[in-house]
């Protein structure tokens, strides 16, 4: 019977064992994710407008700083967001639906819940 | 409470630093292999791959407990995810099969690593590179 050669071993070895680890860690996290979102469930408290802005300043450096800017004054394509004087639903809209050929729609990325802390962090600029 | 973004932030790098380093060491060897300090290149990028393997646990774990287990999210978040797991699952396979083999690589099967670790190199220095951003852009973990 012919011997598998030592680095055929190994590839199969680096192979199998990097898949276990991939799906325990997978599984693991699954597990901790689930337990977490019960926890949070069971204590849940209605965001308050300070922590719901302070949320909306999260998703405002994730999404929404790469144009307007780290202080949303603006930048070279996109204009400031300091002092808007637009209601809360048609920033509601826009975050949605975007601006054709100007700004993407992030109805898709952010839920009502999301928007609305967005909005509530838009408005403390003022 | 564990400081857990201060610990990701501090374990990230010794994978990162571990197997670019071993990954040079390995083609300095190719590319001297006539000389003695090949082998000895050879040693130190074999423990350099290992312990890059081995810190990549501890990366992964608290990056784990710091996202409270969001294995993938949104934006440079998911951008950072979309080259970690290929990354810690190539640097994982690449340990063991270097673990399994030691010195006995046929020419070919020594190429076809010596390409995956340069693979790995980079995916890690992506992820890398998206992590950092999240955190210089100031918005933290979603």
């Amino acid at each position: 019977m012919r011997r598998i050669p030592l680095e055929i071993k190994g590839v199969l070895a680096g192979a199998t064992t990097s898949i276990l680890i991939l799906v325990a860690t997978f599984a693991a996290s699954g597990t901790y994710r689930s337990h977490v979102a019960q926890e949070t469930e069971t204590g849940r408290t209605p965001l308050t407008a300070e922590n719901l802005a302070a949320k909306g300043r999260g998703l405002f450096f994730q999404s929404c700083a790469h144009c307007h800017g780290q202080d949303a004054d603006g930048g070279e394509d996109a204009p400031s967001l300091l002092k808007l004087q637009i209601s809360g639903a048609h920033m509601a809209l826009l975050i949605q639906s975007g601006i054709k050929d100007e700004m993407p729609s992030f109805g898709k990325k952010y839920d009502a819940q999301d928007t609305a802390a967005l909005i509530a962090y838009l408005k403390t600029l003022h | 409470m564990i400081p857990w973004d201060k610990l990701h932030g501090a374990m990230t790098h010794f994978p990162i630093a571990l197997l670019s380093f071993s990954t040079a060491c390995d083609f300095v060897s190719v590319t001297l292999n006539k000389l003695s300090i090949a082998r000895d290149l050879r040693i130190v990028s074999f423990y350099g791959l290992t312990f890059a393997a081995l810190a990549s646990l501890g990366a992964v774990i608290s990056g784990i407990a710091l996202t409270k287990g969001d294995l993938w999210g949104r934006g440079n978040f998911a951008w950072h995810h979309r080259f970690v797991w290929p990354a810690f699952a190539l640097l994982v396979a690449l340990a063991v099969w270097r673990l399994v083999a030691r010195e006995a690589m046929s020419r070919t099967g020594l190429w076809v690593y010596l390409i995956l670790m340069l693979l790995a190199s980079g995916l890690v220095a992506a992820a890398g590179y998206f992590g950092g951003e999240l955190l210089l852009s100031g918005g933290g973990v979603p």
